[in-house]
């Protein structure tokens, strides 16, 4: 029954992001961009998908330039699912948005704590995480007005509150605090599609549950192998951890023990998935960081299972938890697109096959 | 090139000949030594020049591929991680060190890297996502810049040794075309000078002689004479003989002698 | 030779003048240093194609003249390219100027600086 009256509020937003999900690159586009010779090449094979907006590149554009553009036209698209989504859809949709202005954030704290011109810094801001206030920020001079000013003009308000204080601000590594927000965010999320009453029971408290967790624990993991070897003590690296995922509660708590990579791979054996990752990288074999014998290193591991889950996102309906899979999968096309360019770009063809391609 | 060198201005005395001749040696051992200097620094400097060339081509190829392992970090953390990297840049990790070396009494300086253990400005970078591939990064950009550092050793060993090179070949220059012809040429005026002196002289005391022996030529024909009317006064009356015999140990000079 | 040794006694940091990248690369390495406030000052120069020409000079002449603890100084060729004058007349010994390729422009060693004086005294 609860996909009865999705259609009238929110069946057009599927609908469009349904068709943008079949403009995705194919295994058969990528097999064509890794013959590329050239840039210019890459960019007339991305032609069809991407259309004007490669337009405006010059010739044999960097790879940057090329990841722009293409990251423009998510943006665009983003920006009229937005634009004709309405009530919870738009509100789920806002949330998709919150994990680049932290990013922007944690940008213009970075600037503000150096006294950079943080004007300048709005350019590189992440298109997807601008705000209309976000300029405001930019007013601030010094650290303990931009806290203020975060707190009363960002949505993000509620993640500063409480585990963060302007002297945090000051204090601890930007790091940190990008992480606190992040798994304050993921927190609000998940409590946000488990508890809202139009997602209560539906398909997509079921897929974005199953998504978040993934994404915390992925979190959770990556914090704890990159903070070996780093001043982070445990009880910091403890806060830094969602709380909720599928490793939650033990498994945190034995990554937050964990001090080397044998303990992270006994901490994540509880799930099948990640102990499956680790086995393949070889890292409970203590051969060292990512290097598994194909190539792939657990950071290409948890993308690729994103991706899957991703793509089975599409199979359910009436739901708006395909936009939160398209924008993921279109970010890793982006991802990929740039890879490949890149590979072409320095001529290091022999990794070009690199990419994650699930369709 | 001689003609034009000149000479010293020194007085042509055997003296100054003398000190002209150990002057020629001393240029010409130096000329040799410096010769041989040139030489080794010349051979040392196609050496680092080689190696210049070599460590240019390698520094291409380890730039990127630390270029490329940097294009691998953002494809793991999916983003641009440029800024932040700048502004949390606080303590130089990676510096160098310098040292000389010696050859052929040049100094050449020579860089060593090391890390200043301690500091760590990115640990946290990529803590998210990433951190993974941040650090290898690290470890290959380390490696390139080590790359660098020992090219900018030769070149810096390259831009001194030319130098100095030059001032060499400057000296060895000027004492075997300035130096040495000059001394040559000294030597050659004292000798000459020396040569006229003595000719002059002996003509001179050939001169002198020609005159003595035209004097001693007309004494004699005087005493001759004197000889011959004495010889007819004796006949005359012979008592006055013994007092007009010459008087040997008298008032009377000798020639000088002469060869 | 005393002089010189004190010259580059104390000198023990890397700058670098270069794109985003290089820059972002070599601070990866650990060669980024700011030094103490209240005047800190940067030993590394992002360059754009935003970036007036005489901010990269003023960087370089920093670089090179006016600062004493900077044993190298590594800058992007295409950099270089643009105030390759300053570059070609730079001929003391210390700090060492490297010109070093940058992701977008592969290496090219008609243009260094160096490599044409060695080219020049053998003839080639």
């Amino acid at each position: 029954m609860e996909g009865l009256f999705f259609n009238v509020n929110s069946g057009y937003v599927e609908g469009i992001v349904r068709g943008y999900r079949n403009s995705l690159l194919t295994g058969q586009h990528y097999n064509n961009l890794t013959q590329c010779e050239t840039i210019d090449d890459v960019k007339l094979q991305l032609a069809p998908a991407y259309g004007d907006f490669l337009a405006a590149l010059p010739p044999n554009p960097s790879t940057s330039a090329l990841a722009g553009k293409m990251t423009d036209k998510l943006v665009a698209e983003f920006r009229y699912v937005l634009a004709q989504a309405t009530g919870s859809t738009a509100r789920f949709l806002e949330y998709l948005t919150y994990g680049y202005m932290i990013d922007n954030i944690a940008l213009l704290i970075t600037g503000t704590l150096h006294e950079r011109d943080t004007r300048e810094l709005l350019e590189r801001c992440h298109p997807l995480g601008w705000f209309e206030t976000l300029p405001v920020l930019c007013v601030a001079t010094n650290v303990e007005e931009l806290y203020n000013s975060v707190l009363i003009e960002t949505p993000l308000a509620g993640y500063f509150k409480g585990s963060l204080s302007h002297q945090d601000l000051d204090e601890l590594n930007i790091e940190i605090v990008r992480n606190t927000l992040y798994k304050n965010y993921l927190e609000d999320f998940y409590q946000f599609v488990n508890t809202h009453p139009d997602f209560k029971g539906t398909p997509t408290q079921e897929v974005m549950s199953e998504l978040l967790a993934f994404e915390a624990d992925r979190r959770a993991i990556n914090i704890t192998l990159n903070s070996f070897g780093t001043e982070l003590s445990k009880q910091e690296r403890r806060k830094l951890y969602p709380e909720f995922g599928k490793l939650y509660p033990e498994g945190s708590l034995m990554l937050s023990r964990a001090d080397d990579l044998e303990s992270v791979s006994l901490a994540v054996s509880i799930s099948a998935d990640y102990k499956a990752f680790f086995d393949a990288v070889g890292l409970t074999q203590g051969s060292g960081f990512g290097g598994g014998s194909d190539g792939k290193s657990l950071e290409d591991m948890f993308y690729q299972k994103e991706m899957e889950m991703s793509k089975v996102v599409f199979t359910r309906q009436f739901t708006p938890a395909v936009v939160y899979a398209w924008m993921r999968l279109k970010e890793q096309e982006i991802r990929n697109v740039t890879w490949i360019a890149e590979c072409i770009a320095q001529h290091q063809k022999e990794r070009i096959g690199n990419f994650i391609s699930v369709f | 090139m001689s003609g034009a060198v000149g000479r010293e201005a020194v007085f042509p005395t055997r003296q100054s000949l003398g000190l002209m001749k150990s002057k020629l040696k001393g240029a010409e051992t130096g000329h040799s030594l410096l010769k041989r200097k040139s030489e080794a620094l010349t051979k040392r400097f196609r050496e680092i020049t080689r190696r210049i060339d070599e460590a240019k081509q390698k520094m291409g190829r380890v730039m990127q591929i630390a270029a490329f392992s940097l294009a691998e970090v953002s494809y793991a953390v999916g983003g641009d991680i440029g800024y932040q990297i700048q502004e949390s840049a606080k303590q130089a990790r990676f510096r160098v060190r310098a040292k000389q070396e010696n050859v052929s009494g040049v100094l050449l300086p020579h860089f060593e890297s090391y890390a200043e253990e301690g500091i760590n400005d990115f640990g946290l970078t990529g803590l998210g996502k990433g951190g993974q591939q941040v650090q290898r990064s690290r470890e290959t950009y380390a490696r390139a810049v080590e790359t660098l550092v020992e090219l900018a050793s030769l070149q810096t060993a390259f831009v001194i040794l030319d130098e100095v090179i030059k001032v060499v070949n400057r000296r060895v220059n000027a004492i075997e075309h300035v130096i040495i012809p000059r001394t040559e040429n000294t030597i050659k005026y004292i000798i000459s000078e020396l040569d006229e002196l003595d000719r002059e002289e002996f003509y001179r005391l050939k001169k002198v002689s020609n005159k003595k022996q035209r004097d001693t030529a007309a004494a004699d024909a005087e005493i001759q004479a004197a000889r011959e009317k004495a010889a007819q006064k004796t006949a005359l009356k012979p008592v006055k003989e013994a007092t007009d015999a010459p008087d040997v140990l008298g008032e009377q000079e000798d020639a000088d002698v002469i060869f | 030779m005393a002089a010189s040794a004190v010259a580059y006694k104390d000198r023990q940091f890397l700058a670098v003048i270069g794109d985003e990248d290089s820059v972002t690369g070599l601070l990866l390495a650990g060669v980024g240093h700011v030094t103490d406030p209240p005047d800190s000052q940067r030993n590394f120069l992002v360059v754009d194609s935003k970036t007036e020409t005489s901010t990269i000079e003023k960087a370089f002449q920093n670089f090179t003249q006016e600062r004493k603890d900077i044993a190298i100084v590594l800058i992007n060729q295409h950099v270089a390219e643009r105030i390759r004058h300053s570059v070609d007349s730079f001929a003391d010994p210390f700090p060492a100027v490297l010109e070093i390729p940058s992701k977008d422009h592969p290496y090219d060693p008609e243009k260094d600086s160096v490599l044409k004086r060695v080219r020049r005294l053998f003839g080639e």
